[in-house]
């Protein structure tokens, strides 16, 4: 029987739990419909939802924002990359060039795109120019991306590859001394590319409950409701609360273009640090497609705070789900979308930027407890 | 998105008055018809949807018990 978001919440509602039960989602657009439609202010007040690592633009290197920032100003090249990445701000002296909005601004030739095939339209208008990528993103976006070299990728565009895997950063928190979540739910279109039975792991090696839900309230209700009846019951299952999308292996077409393209590597986490088998790396066989191969001299030893969030920013934190959005010091005050400091008041998946957008002006330490 | 219009890899879709060109390439093995519809990311078609509605796995749990009742 179908049952309604409301049904759900009521369903939720009637579960006679006592304790804090803080569940934690791993999406940038699962956390921007929890806010937007306001179910955590729905759910009882024991439950808190935590926004987890789900946004690839927060977590992207901050030497690979630079890195593209120089190419885009030393190099006579065309630098496309998806529009949030525009304005991640880099670690630089103040006067400086800090972000690819500012590199536009003066004279680079940057240009916005919202698929890996306009950066071949691009590419292909331009046979005279160099087109770099700068491609960041997790599975769902790496696999188009993977699909755009192996339908033939034109001899002048190269990609500034940062792609990451989203269940090595949860696996990371959970080997950790401090988790900071009792449920998960996982990623409807990062299991629908991988399969849902990567998040396996956290049911069977660390008993989490874990459900994979979809975009839509009823969805992400669903999967809440079963991660809590799991708690309450005491069973520990992988549920799939999307089978709109989501298939027993996944995608396989899309994995095996993956594998064909690029290898799993260890890769860097902005403000967190190298994360095993987090990332991707293109195949040798693209080498001449790799910007990293393509562009190696670029001048960017030397750097102070390379790497880092940029001062007084608590994104690494806030990406971790280790303090709410509006508990970092500087949220809505020196730190909005207008100005943003760190990227997860940049990126549409930020969380930061996604609480800015629901009506969360207010700084935690601004707000007064209401009793003790 | 709707699939409007098939030639090899590539589809026209709509979804709510907007259409756009959509690549199928990831979708390679799948059978894949006009009046289908597609979850479409970054361009690419990720995924067939089917008429599935959200659900879980308790439901089937509690209508089990509910059939065992019922048959007792």
């Amino acid at each position: 029987m179908t049952q309604t978001a409301q049904e759900w919440l009521e369903k939720i509602r009637a579960l006679p739990l006592k304790r804090r039960t803080r569940i934690m989602n791993v999406c940038g657009g699962h956390e921007r419909s929890i806010t937007l439609a306001g179910i955590r202010s729905a759910l009882p007040k024991t439950i808190e939802l935590i926004a987890g690592p789900g946004c690839p633009v927060c977590v992207c290197p901050e030497e690979d924002v630079y890195q593209a920032i120089q190419l885009s100003l030393q190099r006579d090249v065309i630098l496309v990359a998806f529009g949030d990445m525009l304005r991640v701000p880099v670690n630089v002296a103040k006067g400086e060039i800090r972000s690819l909005e500012q590199a536009k601004a003066s004279g680079a030739d940057i240009r916005p795109i919202s698929s890996p095939r306009e950066a071949v339209r691009i590419a292909r208008e331009n046979p005279e120019r160099s087109v770099v990528f700068f491609a960041a993103g997790f599975e769902t976006t790496t696999a188009p991306v993977a699909a755009m070299m192996l339908e033939g990728i034109p001899d002048n565009l190269s990609v500034l590859l940062s792609a990451r895997r989203t269940w090595p950063a949860v696996a990371m928190l959970l080997d950790s001394d401090t988790p900071g979540f009792d449920g998960l739910v996982a990623p409807g279109h990062v299991s629908t590319i991988m399969g849902p039975e990567e998040w396996l792991f956290v049911v069977e090696k660390h008993h989490i409950p874990t459900a994979v839900a979809g975009f839509m309230p009823v969805s992400l209700l669903a999967a809440m409701y079963s991660v809590l009846r799991q708690l309450f019951e005491g069973e520990r299952f992988l549920d799939n609360c999307y089978p709109e999308l989501v298939r027993p292996g996944g995608n396989q077409t899309a994995q095996n273009k993956i594998s064909q393209a690029m290898h799993v590597t260890d890769a860097n986490w902005r403000g967190i640090g190298m994360i095993s088998d987090s990332g991707f790396e293109l195949n040798p066989l693209f080498a001449q497609h790799d910007a990293r191969v393509k562009f190696p001299d670029l001048d960017t030893a030397g750097r102070k705070r390379a790497g880092q969030m940029p001062p007084g920013c608590e994104c690494a934190s806030v990406v971790l789900g280790k303090i709410n959005p509006n508990e970092c010091k500087i949220y809505g005050r020196a730190c909005t979308p207008k100005s943003p400091v760190g990227p997860c008041m940049v990126s549409d998946e930020g969380a930061c930027r996604i609480w800015w957008s629901a009506g969360v002006r207010t700084n935690a330490a601004e707000i007064q407890p209401l009793e003790a | 998105m709707q699939i409007l219009e098939i030639e090899g890899f590539d589809a026209h879709c709509s979804a709510k008055g907007v259409t756009r060109d959509v690549s199928l390439f990831l979708l390679q093995g799948e059978p894949l018809a006009v009046g289908d519809f597609v979850m479409v990311h970054v361009g690419y078609a990720i995924q067939k949807m089917n008429a599935q509605e959200a659900r879980s796995a308790w439901e089937v749990h509690d209508e089990m018990l509910a059939a065992e009742a019922g048959g007792a």
